[in-house]
């Protein structure tokens, strides 16, 4: 036994056991974000639970946990489960917890469906029949499964028209009544309260209400066709009119194999990414969260890269290599350690209030009090997060700089070349991967930033992407959404935290996965640089 | 060295060639300059975060200054008895004996004199507190008219015009006939009542009595009452609540009596407190804004505030501050409309500008006016308006935006009303107008440290022990991987940590908690013993384990270990804890259980940490010069020992630099803290409560704070702090590694 602990194993395994358990939880939480994020979309069986002493509940078993509190001596610890019911609108929660002592059975019928629909969450139920206005066209589940496959397309379709006349056109008009207004207010503003200018102006307005109105008519018309509905019978046997034009998807999934329930979870997958968010963030997609996310990373990165690079070579190649020049790095270094919130405020500060406020009385005075740059916009949470990120592509380009051979430089200055075309056609092109891998870590890194985004530009839901058709396009003044923040957002200020959770974890793996890849990529770019310079360098 | 650009030798070159080179000699310098103009740009830039955020905390800690904006004297027969102002300091009125006049604040111009309706010939001889809303004129025949000006801001043609419009109220009989000396006036929710002093030591309550039964129409009922004051002084100032349940009056012996009017035809006297040092005769009393704290000011100049706490014996009042003193007798309060602020003027006109809170009297002015006896606080607190008895009016501006700031609100124990003694709290925003600022950033830079404190505790062991093993025993194909992995950790977005630890940490962990406790025994020991096990296993398939690649059988046995610290733990909850910790832990220790609390965080922030001192231990670990270990180990120290004395202690100054990146890394996380915490202002130890850091604290709060007020820069100084804190501690650390690295370099 002296031997055991005299040899020192006991402390090295002891260690490996400190380093095992950090990797148990990397692992772990990929692991879990994995398991939750991609089980999402995976359409479950639909159970229907029978409880004793009657009554039933029908929904998707999602949990299964001990009931806490004191036990009973010798008895074991009761369970309970969590069943999502839905039909939120009929019976009032989501989910409802069951003591599994309550439970008389639990099977799955096959005719159970489940409709996804833009308003109040899931619907469960049996289908009773599908009906146009007040007459019944189709009764029973296959005559009504029937007259559904052929009658939902359409109905989507006409719902989908009526989104893009209320999105589009009627957008287009607001957009445009609200810039003559503003024409007209900054007309004012230079004392200019009649005249042909206005005159004009004012009849533009009036020509675009009378568009607005047809458009309002013909909204109507068309919303006046949306009649079909279709009859459900849920769980305590009352009927539910679901208007065709309020569905999705309906599907059985107790009914379809595995092949047709890829299929649905394709589609729910497309529809998690490409679609628009529902039911404030909690269902359908975060396409504009995934935009807001992408296109603030591409202006910090636009932001971010000449002002890095400047900088590096300014303090590796220009400037006089002494105290100050240390001391200036340092700061540089030690920036990247203070605190993102640090920069939120700075932003809000800076751009904000006080480059944002300063455009706003050069170049919209007509808009204000309601502040155009002067409120957080897409453009101000870039130039932040730039900024926040200007170290990381400082250190990786200076890095970068100092591992390219001297020798190199000084072949092409006894070539003959100035310093500005030795900088340009040999050590930038040395040191662009370098440059390359400092981008992606703070894309990376800005990717996965919120803190600095919830005091300068970032919202739960934006009505319109920062680029759209109207000009000038690219709006750069709006605010936008984020996946980070879509994640703190539904998941702590949501009013439905539980019918919210899986959604986030979705765009938990969303993230998670953008971040990694970008990450990945750096490091894989970043070890073959140091085989190249170790080969190189020979 | 080469002279760039310059010409080859033998080159003959060409007019056309030189005429190139030149070119491209100032190309270069224009190069060298813009790349020195724009590195200098941006370096000073990424500087200047410092000083925005400093330029935003500096307002908070300049003095407040006040000057006279007009002097003029107003056209009057008679002293004014009480004076007010509205909003855009234009219009000015002025209670006189026989009236309320209407006065032109730039030039003193009287554009109406108003005798009220149903003055008679009687003479008005008091006035109650002014400044919300109605307010009650005494008369010589003891009656009191609730008086209101109102001020009528319409817009014509695009310019401002203002009008004053006096609304008198049915008169009040308060005292049958005598004539009033002092007298207090409220719109309780009951109805109006007036407090009159009626004799030496006598009160008069009168009033309306409005009852609404359920059904039918209301009752009004008059109601009168007297009540014989047992003071030894003759009273002399009166002032009552906006609510109408307490009266407070001063009397020439010092002493300030409260008297409770639950039923106003019954006032009961409560208790007497000595406020005027050594008898000094109560010259004036006043309540702040929310009539929460009273104002008292005696003959002797001094000034006092007293917490109105009806649960204190005698009175119901605590002193809270005293304040500089007047040079004279102190005559007339006026609290500020805003905040806590109160003005105190003097005889001989000297004026003090107060803050209750702070305790501090910020600014002391002479008006000059002697006998000056009315004074008003401008509505939006940007200046004053003090009458003399000859018709002086002077009206000051006043720059006081930040009054409660001071270095003992944010980071001392203050005394707030409605608190029993003096504490650290931070609630910035309140339900009521008429709410206290709490701005005492110590419970946040309290829980920046617990939080900061808890991951280290889980952090630093990992990442330390960890970075021993890898840098020291782990086979370097395996440290190829592992390295990269660790990269990942510290890549992970902290929302996606933040939202886990809140989420799906938070009510798992508040199942297992006994089993978590026992993991730091449970581990070791299925380690050891995993150990012992091993060398059972025969030598030929021990040796085909390379050294180096333990992790990856401990891997299991950690996850062994863990599983059954947990069913170990549900057994010690059954059979020690009752079966229900959250109930032992409050019966036994007094905590509560909250599920966001900071073992959570340890947990989610920990995992944040780790990497970072991780990577730099594991860099300072293998950076230590290999004939270093070479030589112990050849002098036959087992690879531990090797490790252990004389690896460690040549890198314990990297590993120093690690932690402290870590803590800087720890105190500025902002979303780990704002999810998976509270975020409840509190300040205990308690691993199993929550806290607010100043980080979370800057994001929930500075979204909504207004502009330029004093909560955005306290949340700027909060900021400020932060970035000074970790551009100390990463300085340090940074120096602490370059003087390593150059260690290593001689070794």
């Amino acid at each position: 036994m002296k031997g055991f602990w005299r040899s020192g194993d006991p402390f090295v395994w002891l260690t490996g056991a400190a380093l095992a358990f950090a990797l148990l939880m990397v692992f772990g939480l990929v692991g879990l974000v994995l398991v939750h994020g991609l089980g999402f979309f995976w359409p479950r069986d639909v159970a229907r639970v029978t409880l004793v002493g009657g009554g039933a509940v029908v929904g998707e078993i999602v949990e299964r946990e001990p009931i806490p509190g004191p036990l009973s001596p010798g008895a074991p610890r009761p369970f309970r489960v969590k069943v999502k019911q839905g039909n939120r609108d009929v019976v009032g929660a989501d989910f409802v917890w069951i003591d599994e002592s309550r439970i008389a059975s639990v099977d799955r019928p096959a005719g159970l469906v489940v409709v996804e629909r833009r308003e109040w969450g899931n619907a469960y139920g049996t289908i009773r029949d599908v009906r146009e206005g007040a007459r019944v066209v189709a009764a029973g589940e296959e005559a009504a499964l029937a007259a559904l496959a052929g009658r939902l397309p359409a109905a989507l379709a006409l719902a989908r028209e009526i989104r893009r006349i209320e999105r589009d056109e009627v957008g287009r008009i607001n957009y445009e009544q609200e810039r003559i207004r503003l024409r007209l207010r900054r007309l004012e503003l230079r004392g200019m309260r009649e005249g042909p200018q206005v005159e004009a102006l004012r009849a533009e307005l009036a020509g675009l209400q009378s568009r607005y109105d047809a458009r309002v008519r013909e909204l109507d018309a068309l919303k006046a066709r949306q009649t079909g509905t279709l009859t459900l019978v849920i769980a305590d046997g009352r009927t539910m009119a679901i208007p065709l034009a309020q569905i999705v998807r309906v599907s059985r999934p107790n009914a379809v194999g595995l092949a047709g329930r890829a299929g649905l979870y394709a589609a729910r997958v497309w529809e998690f990414v490409a679609g628009d968010p529902r039911e404030a963030n909690t269902e359908g997609g975060v396409f504009p969260a995934i935009f807001g996310t992408v296109m603030m990373v591409m202006l910090m990165s636009l932001a971010v890269t000449p002002f890095g690079v400047l900088a590096a070579f300014y303090l590796r190649e220009y400037a006089h290599q002494g105290p100050l020049v240390s001391t200036v790095r340092i700061a540089v270094n030690n920036l990247a350690g203070v605190p993102s919130i640090v920069f939120g405020v700075f932003g809000l500060g800076f751009f904000v209030y006080f480059v944002g406020g300063a455009i706003d009385r050069a170049f919209f005075p007509e808009a204000l009090p309601t502040p155009t740059f002067g409120t957080g916009g897409i453009l101000w949470a870039s130039l932040t997060l730039a900024l926040l990120t200007v170290p990381v592509v400082i250190v990786a380009t200076e890095e970068g700089l100092a591992a390219i051979p001297r020798s190199l430089r000084e072949g092409s200055l006894a070539l003959g070349a100035t310093r500005l075309e030795t900088t340009i056609r040999v050590v930038l092109p040395a040191v662009l991967p370098s440059i390359l891998t400092g981008l992606i870590l703070a894309m990376a890194r800005a990717a996965g930033e919120v803190a600095p985004l919830m005091l300068t530009g970032v919202v739960k839901l934006a009505p319109a992407l920062p680029v759209d058709g109207f000009p000038p396009y690219v709006h750069l003044e709006r605010k936008f959404m984020h996946l980070g923040f879509h994640i703190y957002d539904v998941g702590f200020q949501s009013p439905n935290v539980d019918a919210a959770r899986p959604m986030v974890f979705a765009t938990t793996l969303l993230l998670l996965g953008i971040v990694l890849v970008l990450n990945l990529v750096a490091i894989a770019l970043r070890n073959r640089l140091r085989r190249k310079y170790a080969a190189s360098a020979v | 060295m080469l002279e760039p650009g310059g010409p080859l030798g033998g080159v003959r070159l060409a007019d056309r060639s030189r005429a190139s080179l030149g070119r491209r000699r100032r190309l270069d310098r224009v190069a060298r300059r813009v790349v020195a103009l724009g590195g200098v740009l941006v370096i000073t830039s990424i500087l200047a975060i410092l000083f925005v955020i400093a330029a935003e905390v500096v307002p908070l800690v300049q003095p407040p200054f006040a000057g006279p904006r007009a002097k003029v004297r107003v056209p009057l027969s008679m002293p004014p008895l009480a004076v007010g102002v509205d909003e855009y300091r234009e219009l000015v009125y002025l209670v006189t004996a026989r009236g309320v006049s209407v006065v032109r604040a730039v030039d003193g111009a009287v554009l109406r004199a108003v005798s009220l309706d149903g003055l008679g010939a009687a003479r008005i001889v008091a006035t109650s507190a002014l400044g919300r809303g109605p307010f009650g004129v005494g008369l010589s025949d003891g009656r009191v008219i609730p008086v209101e000006v109102r001020f009528n801001v319409r817009f014509q043609d695009g310019r401002r015009v203002n009008e004053a419009e006096l609304v008198a109220g049915t008169p009040i009989d308060a005292s049958v006939g005598r004539s009033l000396r002092h007298l207090a006036y409220a719109v309780t929710p009951r109805g109006p009542l007036v407090v009159a002093v009626t004799g030496p030591r006598e009160l008069t309550v009168a009033g309306v009595r409005e009852s609404r039964p359920l059904a039918g129409p209301s009752r009004r009922e008059a109601v009168r009452a007297t009540a014989a004051l047992r003071v030894d002084g003759e009273v002399t100032q009166v002032v009552m609540d906006g609510r109408g349940d307490y009266a407070y009056a001063g009397t020439s012996a010092g002493e300030v009596v409260s008297v409770a009017l639950a039923d106003p035809s019954a006032p009961v006297q409560r208790g007497i407190v000595a406020a005027g040092g050594s008898s000094v005769s109560i010259s004036a009393l006043g309540l702040l804004l929310g009539d929460r704290t009273l104002l008292v000011g005696d003959a002797a100049g001094g000034v006092s505030t007293w917490l109105i706490l009806p649960d204190v014996e005698p009175a119901g009042l605590l002193r809270a501050h005293v304040y500089a003193p007047h040079t004279g007798p102190v005559v007339a309060f006026a609290p500020s409309r805003r905040d806590k602020g109160f003005l105190s003027v003097d005889a001989s006109g000297g004026v003090h500008v107060n803050y209750a809170t702070t305790g501090r009297t910020l600014l002391v002015l002479r008006a000059g006016i002697e006998g000056a006896g009315a004074m008003t606080y401008a509505p939006k607190a940007d200046g004053f308006l003090i009458a003399g008895p000859h018709g002086q009016l002077q009206d000051w501006d006043l720059h006081n935006p930040h009054p409660q700031v001071t270095l003992r609100t944010l980071f001392g124990k203050v005394l707030y009303e409605g608190y029993r003694e003096p504490a650290y709290v931070w609630q910035s925003t309140g339900g009521t107008d008429d709410f206290e600022e709490k701005l005492s950033l110590t419970p946040l830079v309290f829980g920046t440290l617990k939080g900061t404190f808890y991951a280290l505790l889980v952090a630093v062991p990992l990442a330390i022990l960890g970075a021993l093993y890898a840098s020291q025993f782990m086979h370097p194909t395996l440290r190829g991987i592992v390295k990269p992995v660790v990269e990942i950790m510290a890549a992970l977005p902290s929302v996606v940590l933040g939202f886990l630890a809140g989420l799906w940490l938070a009510p798992m962990l508040a199942r297992v908690v006994p089993g978590v406790f026992l993991m730091p025994v449970f581990i070791p020991l299925c380690v050891l013993a995993a150990l012992l096990l091993w060398r059972w296993v025969p030598a030929r398939v021990r040796r085909r384990l390379r050294p180096g690649t333990e992790v990856a059988l401990l891997l299991p046995v950690v996850c062994l270990g863990g599983w059954l610290a947990l069913r170990a733990g549900s057994a010690v909850e059954a059979a020690l804890l009752g079966g229900d910790y959250h109930a032992w832990l409050l019966r036994t220790l007094g905590i509560t259980y909250d599920q966001r609390n900071s073992l959570v965080v340890g947990f989610a922030m920990g995992f944040a940490v780790i990497p970072i001192i991780f990577t730099i231990s594991e860099d300072a670990l293998s950076s230590v010069p290999p004939s270093l270990a070479a030589g112990s180990l050849a002098l036959g120290a087992t690879r531990w020992q090797t490790a252990l004395r004389v690896v460690l202690p040549t890198a314990s100054p990297g590993i120093f630099s690690a932690v402290m990146i870590g803590f800087g890394r720890a105190v500025g996380e902002t979303m780990i803290v704002l999810m998976a915490t509270g975020n409840t202002p509190v300040m205990d130890w308690s691993i199993f409560n929550g806290f607010r850091a100043l980080s979370a604290n800057v994001a929930v709060e500075l979204p909504e704070a207004p502009v330029g007020q004093t909560l955005y820069r306290v949340l700027f100084l909060a900021a400020l702090l932060l970035f000074a804190l970790t551009f100390v501690v990463n300085t340090a650390a940074e120096i602490v590694r370059l003087r390593l690295r150059r260690r290593y370099q001689t070794l």
